[in-house]
Order: C-alpha cells, then structure tokens, then sequence
C-alpha cells in the first residue's frame, strides 16, 4: 500500500525495489493493485485483494499528499480490522497518524533487510499460534475455522484446510439444516482454498 | 461448580508474548494476561500433531 503510478517519490521507489527483491528471494509472493487488471470497480479489487491475503505491508513517506496517506491508512485500518497482518515501514521523519502509533513500523534504513527478515519469521510463529488457537477453539466453529484460515494464509499448509473441513462437517453434522445452506457463514469461511495466483501463501505489499 | 481443570487451557501469543486463556468447553478466549509470564495452575495447550 502506497503511492503508485507517476510522480512516486524516489525513496519510495527505492523502498519497493527493496522489499519486492527481498521477499521474491525468500519465497514470498507479493501483490499489489496494479498487479493485475480487472476492468472493473477499483476499491472492490483492493479489497479482494485484502481478504486474500494474510499481511499488508505500507510503505508512507512525509513527501505523499494527505489525500494518498488516507487512502493507505484507510487500507491499513480496513486489514487490521479483518484480523490481518500490517507492516508500516516509513521513512525518516515521517509521522503516524495517531491511532495508529502503537502500531510497529519499520524505519527504512541500512538495517531494513535484516529487520524484515525477523517480522517475518515472526510471522510464521504467529501461523503456528492461530492453528493452536483453533485447535482449542473447535467448539465455536466460526472462530476456528477464522484461526485455521488465518494460519493457512501465512503458511500455505493445506492440511489446515482439512481441519477446516472436518471442523465445518462436525458442526453441520450436529445442525443438519445447515447441510442445505450453501451460504452459511461458516460454510463460507470453511471455503477458504487456494490464493490468487496459485501461490502457497500471499503477501500483500506496496 | 467449578469448571474441569482441562477445560481451561492457555498459550502464548508469540506477538505480544503474553498469555491468553482459553475455555475450551465454551470456545472462547477468556482472558489476557498483562504481566509477564503463563498463568498459575492452568495447562499450557500445544499444537496437535496432525
């Protein structure tokens, strides 16, 4: 989440050339709005994009217009509250919005790399930690299947899927009218398969 | 009556480093811990093996 298109400040260029290179090299796939092209509204492809994937990264830098900081703010506002991840990474002497200053960013500077490279070992902590949650979680359904969905975005694991699975048919097998409904939310989250793109997991970035 | 002892369990949230306990019988996440540390007395849950 940033500025695309013209006028990009420089170090802002910089920062993406960074980022892409190091999480391609570590096997990270990343996606941004102009990936691709739909031919339809704007905002509902950002926020297909948003639920498809576990961790959005912003880059802000104090030269962006207050009209291009509210539209990444927003996008980071939007995914955490979905319960995804969020990564700010903004250069020096750029100041947060309030509301979101106790959210950890990191400072782009000659320790960028290295600091990426532990948040996203941190991450994959974090996976293992939502599928403990759901694992104790089975007898609320919703809130499992949501762990096990969570975890399945960060690792890719398609075992999850399977919990998801058999936690969904526990529960539909306990409430047989919801055998029926195809659009049960749990149904639904239960759903939760493949990333766009093919890719094992997904991370949203720039 | 008290709950059954198992049926309380708790792990750690690797980003906040503190501990969440959870009612398993009733599936919700019933308390964070503030200070450092697990809880006293209450199991501390593991991944299942798969």
């Amino acid at each position: 989440m940033t500025k695309l298109g013209k006028r990009v400040p420089q170090v802002v260029s910089e920062i993406r050339y960074r980022l892409t290179t190091f999480l391609v090299t570590n096997g990270v796939p990343v996606i941004d709005a102009s990936h691709t092209l739909t031919g339809k509204d704007f905002l509902l492809k950002i926020w297909n994009i948003i639920l498809s994937v576990p961790l959005g990264i912003a880059i802000v830098d104090k030269s962006m217009n207050s009209s291009t900081l509210s539209n990444i703010f927003y996008e980071v506002g939007l995914m955490q509250a979905y319960g995804k991840e969020t990564l700010i990474i903004k250069t020096k002497g750029t100041k947060i919005p309030s509301d979101l200053v106790r959210t950890e960013y990191l400072e782009f500077d000659e320790t960028f790399e290295g600091e990426l490279k532990k948040y996203l070992y941190s991450l994959l902590e974090l996976a293992d930690h939502y599928e403990t949650l759901a694992d104790q979680l089975e007898n609320n359904p919703l809130l499992a299947i949501d762990f096990l969905r969570r975890s399945y975005l960060i690792s890719g694991d398609e075992m999850l899927q399977d919990k998801a699975n058999s936690i969904y048919a526990t529960y539909a097998n306990e409430a047989p009218m919801l055998r029926n409904i195809n659009n049960c939310v749990e149904k639904l989250l239960a759903a939760f398969s493949v990333p766009p793109l093919g890719k094992k997991s997904v991370v949203k970035s720039i | 009556m008290s709950k059954k002892k198992s049926d309380i369990v708790q792990t750690k949230n690797p980003k906040t480093g503190h501990y969440v306990k959870i009612d398993r019988g009733k599936g919700e996440i019933i308390s964070h811990k503030k200070s450092e540390g697990p809880y006293k007395g209450v199991p501390v849950a593991r991944k299942r093996n798969k």
